[in-house]
């Protein structure tokens, strides 16, 4: 009997170091974030992965000056850290994350937030280090109390005298541009909304898990009388180009809608999800894909014109720079791809140009790409802003967003 | 090493569940899955139960003779391990064949353990994981988002207290079942803190854990209990009255 509880000791033990150790390195459960950068005014504004909106000048980066520098850069963390929900393998707090590009607006700078807020912050306000929200600068948070929504994946998208944020309790919300009071908030669309919606003429174009696209009255929110179904729920956020939506789903198609239209104008399959938003221009669709290519198609026609093989997963949408197609792969490689032929090169490392395997920002990129006067900003997930000169496809300069009490 | 694990075992349990959700009400696909999955999972491992079971029983039908060893060789200790081990061999036991179905099961329920929470997908980060492990069958795109509501329960949430009462509860019966009473008040007095420590630990993990992965401890306990019960012979040591007491009150008695 003794022989039999020691065994029985031994097996809890291995049963419970199993499970966790399973859990820990199996499964990663903390939000990080993925946010892009936001270029305004001279300024780069990106949220970073321990949750911080920071403001950053590249003038005072490329002259190595001590961050934040006097000339308008600042970093600010939204709000304390959420308290740990059940078991957690990193610290016992859950770090606020920001998904969403922070999106300048009238000189003011609005982002959602993975906890539950949006927020429209003052550049000038934050530069000073004033308590939040400024109000008399246009500050404010929704909710404004402690009370939070559920997390807000996508951006806000402001709108006239609105900003319109999903959220994952599956709503859409519309706030008061300068007040950030709330002004209506949608019907449960889906189970949850990750998505950057989408404005045309007074209507919100929402796509959603469940493979709908709505179209929402922005007035009220109400649902206006088309919608469209698909087969498979839609995975991307929807972009337009003249009156057809495209989306890309969890059947490896992406979608192009023409509105009032109940079937798709075309679709195309690929080898696995578009997850990121496409980017059209011109008569034409860019999208990046997780099969590791990057297709472009005749908007109206769906006629494939090229594709490009990056090598790994597509995770952040494309940008276009005059004849360029910009795109990042998962892993870190930085593509510039000429528009018309899809013929592309890869930028090298900046640290070892001669290694072939390294990649070209040596760590993974998930978020969307920005260009400003000529230099290329990517934010990578170890947290590195990284400046590229694209005319001479060299590293300008690059920057750790890691707070300095995190180093 | 941890390729070959995720291609050869969690890959294939992590289709299979989001395919199986595919063939379900929309409503309760996911939390219906889980219980498929766990019964087919219990049901491939059913021979291995019952060895286990066999085994079980067969070491606690040679209690008396080991108690009567025990009294002979308490004191030489070398004595008393060659006795046992003759006894062993003698009835043909093998005193670690309980433990060895015990341990195949075990990379089974971690490869199940990492799907749920997998298949979930509940952070932007999770998600875009769950599309480099997905085959590209329509039955399993079909499938996706999985809802994750089944009954009162978020499935990726975790900290249902109800949920935890039931996990514990039937571990306890489970363990109840199968636990023979000893007749040395010692080693009675560690068993019943062993039954009431596991499942007390287990409902603990199940306010930690996801709800989707306490529906599976929940299902493989009431299978377990149900294959003690038919093959084992009714509830065994839960409702005997014929259990040995202890020593120590017996001799008070």
């Amino acid at each position: 009997m003794k022989l039999k509880i020691v065994k029985i000791a031994i097996v809890m033990g291995i049963l419970c170091f199993s499970l966790l150790s399973a859990g820990c390195t199996g499964v990663e459960r903390n939000p990080i974030g993925f946010s892009g950068v936001e270029c305004h005014d001279g300024i780069l504004y990106i949220g970073s992965s321990d949750g911080r909106v920071v403001a950053v000048n590249p003038a005072s980066r490329e002259t190595g000056q001590e961050f934040p520098s006097s000339d308008r850069e600042w970093s600010y963390s939204p709000s304390p850290m959420l308290p740990s929900k059940g078991f957690s393998c990193g610290s016992s707090a859950t770090p606020v994350s920001i998904y969403g590009t922070p999106v300048a607006a009238d000189g003011l700078i609005c982002v959602g937030i993975y906890n539950g807020k949006v927020l429209m912050m003052s550049p000038s306000a934050r530069d000073n280090d004033s308590a939040f929200p400024q109000l008399k600068d246009g500050e404010w948070s929704y909710p404004r109390t402690d009370d939070v929504i559920d997390p807000i994946v996508g951006m806000p998208v402001v709108d006239g005298n609105s900003v319109y944020a999903c959220c994952s309790d599956g709503r859409v919300y519309a706030l008061d541009r300068s007040y950030g009071d709330e002004l209506w908030r949608s019907e449960p669309l889906d189970d949850k909304l990750w998505i950057t919606p989408l404005i045309k003429e007074g209507t919100l174009y929402i796509s959603t898990f469940d493979g709908h696209i709505y179209a929402l009255s922005t007035d009220s929110g109400e649902l206006l009388p088309w919608s469209f179904k698909a087969e498979a729920g839609f995975v991307s956020s929807p972009a337009l180009y003249e009156d057809i939506i495209y989306v890309g789903s969890f059947d490896r198609n992406l979608y192009a809608v023409r509105m009032g239209d109940d079937a798709p104008l075309w679709k195309f399959e690929a080898g696995n999800w578009f997850w990121s938003k496409p980017l059209v221009e011109n008569g034409v669709v860019y999208a990046g894909c997780l099969d590791n290519r990057v297709y472009a198609f005749n908007a109206v026609t769906g006629d494939k014109l090229w594709e490009f093989d990056a090598g790994d997963p597509v995770v952040s949408s494309p940008i276009v720079v005059d004849d360029l197609l910009i795109v990042a792969s998962e892993t870190g490689n930085i593509y510039f791809i000429d528009k018309q032929t899809g013929t592309g090169e890869r930028i090298k490392n900046y640290e070892e140009p001669g290694n072939e395997n390294i990649t070209t920002t040596g760590f993974l990129v998930r978020s969307s790409l920005c260009s400003y006067q000529g230099t290329l900003y990517v934010h990578t997930q170890n947290d590195m802003l990284v400046a590229i000169d694209i005319e001479s496809r060299r590293l300008s300069w690059k920057f750790s967003l890691v707070s300095e009490e995190d180093k | 090493m941890t390729d070959l694990w995720y291609l050869i075992i969690v890959d294939p349990m992590l289709n299979g569940l989001i395919s199986l959700s595919s063939l379900l009400p929309k409503q309760v696909q996911f939390g219906l899955a889980i219980i498929l999955l766990t019964i087919i999972v219990r049901l491939i491992l059913l021979p291995v139960s019952i060895r286990q079971l066999k085994s079980t029983k067969a070491m606690q039908s040679l209690q008396p003779k080991m108690q009567e060893l025990q009294r002979k060789y308490g004191k030489n200790k070398q004595k008393l391990q060659q006795e046992t081990m003759k006894l062993y061999k003698e009835s043909g036991v093998n005193p670690v064949g309980c433990m060895g179905p015990m341990l195949i099961q075990f990379p089974v329920w971690i490869a199940l353990y990492q799907s749920i929470m997998r298949a979930l997908a509940t952070t932007p980060e999770n998600l875009l994981d769950l599309s480099h492990r997905l085959y590209s069958w329509q039955i399993v795109s079909q499938a996706l988002p999985l809802n994750s509501h089944f009954l009162w329960l978020d499935l990726s949430g975790t900290g249902d207290f109800f949920l935890a009462i039931l996990v514990g509860g039937s571990m306890w019966v489970q363990q109840k079942m199968t636990t023979a009473p000893s007749v040395d008040s010692k080693q009675q007095s560690t068993a019943q803190s062993m039954q009431i420590m596991m499942p007390f630990m287990f409902g603990a993990f199940v306010l930690m854990f996801p709800s989707g992965l306490a529906i599976f401890w929940l299902i493989s306990n009431i299978i377990g209990i149900a294959t003690q019960y038919f093959l084992g012979g009714g509830w065994g040591y839960l409702t005997n009255p014929f259990s040995p007491r202890p020593k120590s009150k017996a001799k008070g008695s």
